[in-house]
């Protein structure tokens, strides 16, 4: 009995931080792929700068890429990854001398793993920058 | 009776040396092919970024290769769960995507630009106590196109 208690305590940890590590492992790719697509809708899409409330628009517009896969969600979407939310998404535009956005970096604020057994903070990351090769808009509104 | 429990003793030991192998074995799927995936999309995502950064810089110059060049140098992108740098980064150009060169001679029909990250020596942990390899090597490659920019692989 004595052998049964102390192997199953070491088998149940075992079985514990596979799920924990598996767990976390599986939510930080699902992170990593969410900020890469946005990363590249924004690498892309029009830079419209009429007004600052258009950039915070194109801004929006680049997090719920991020968190829902798509741009403009309806309010039924679900986020590619759980309990992500557009709150949680920074989007940074580096800009040129000139004023024009050169390149735009896209990263996960905060975002805390919940693998039940520990929860997993990740802060900043995961982020990528991409060079900006849209089109500079910069009297052009957003819809 | 007395004997056959005699010959009972130790199982439990002997079973759980058996599982605790086996359950190495799916740790060490979990954790290591888990970080394996991770790095593999990390260092895609930043090929891309780098392929579109050299892409961007192409002007038909010499001074364009040198500028895509810098910019892939330049670009901020992290791997391992964002704690390692990129490094050995391969920058190549071509003119038809049919033969690829570090540093053109002629650079005047250079479109394309492609970004090879081949160093990323990801070391296992857990799969090598079951037979598994003591690294892995993590590559990712893309390329892109001028004009306008855009990936093509």
């Amino acid at each position: 009995m004595i052998e049964l208690a102390l192997s199953a305590a070491v088998m149940i940890s075992f079985l514990a931080g596979t799920f924990q590590f598996g767990y976390t492992f599986y939510v930080y790719n699902q992170l990593v792929t969410a900020v890469g697509n946005g990363a590249r809708y924004a690498a892309t899409r029009t830079y419209r700068a009429a007004t600052p409330q258009d950039v915070e628009k194109g801004a929006e517009a680049i997090r719920n890429m991020v968190v829902f896969g798509d741009a403009r969600p309806d309010a039924a979407a679900v986020p590619v990854v759980a309990t992500l939310a557009p709150k949680q998404v920074d989007v940074h535009w580096v800009m040129d001398p000139s004023g024009a956005p050169s390149a735009v970096d896209v990263s996960i604020r905060e975002f805390t793993v919940n693998a039940v057994f520990k929860k997993f903070p990740f802060t900043g990351r995961p982020g990528v920058e991409f060079p900006y090769v849209g089109k500079y808009a910069p009297s052009e509104k957003e819809q | 009776m007395n004997s056959r429990r005699t010959r009972q003793r130790g199982f439990i030991l002997i079973a759980m040396s058996v599982s605790m192998l086996l359950l190495l074995a799916v740790l060490g799927l979990a954790f290591d092919l888990g970080r394996v995936y991770i790095a593999r999309n990390e260092a895609q995502v930043f090929t891309d970024a780098a392929a579109m950064a050299a892409v961007s810089k192409l002007d038909g110059t010499a001074a364009g290769i040198a500028r895509a060049q810098a910019a892939v140098a330049h670009l901020p992108g992290r791997w391992n769960l964002g704690t390692s740098e990129f490094k050995g980064v391969v920058v190549e150009f071509s003119a038809d995507g049919t033969k690829w060169e570090s540093d053109p001679k002629d650079a005047s029909g250079v479109k394309l630009a492609r970004v090879i990250a081949p160093d990323n020596n990801l070391e296992i942990t857990f799969l090598r106590a079951v037979g598994g390899p003591a690294n892995l090597r993590i590559a990712a490659r893309s390329a892109a196109a001028a004009d306008p920019p855009r990936w093509i692989e």
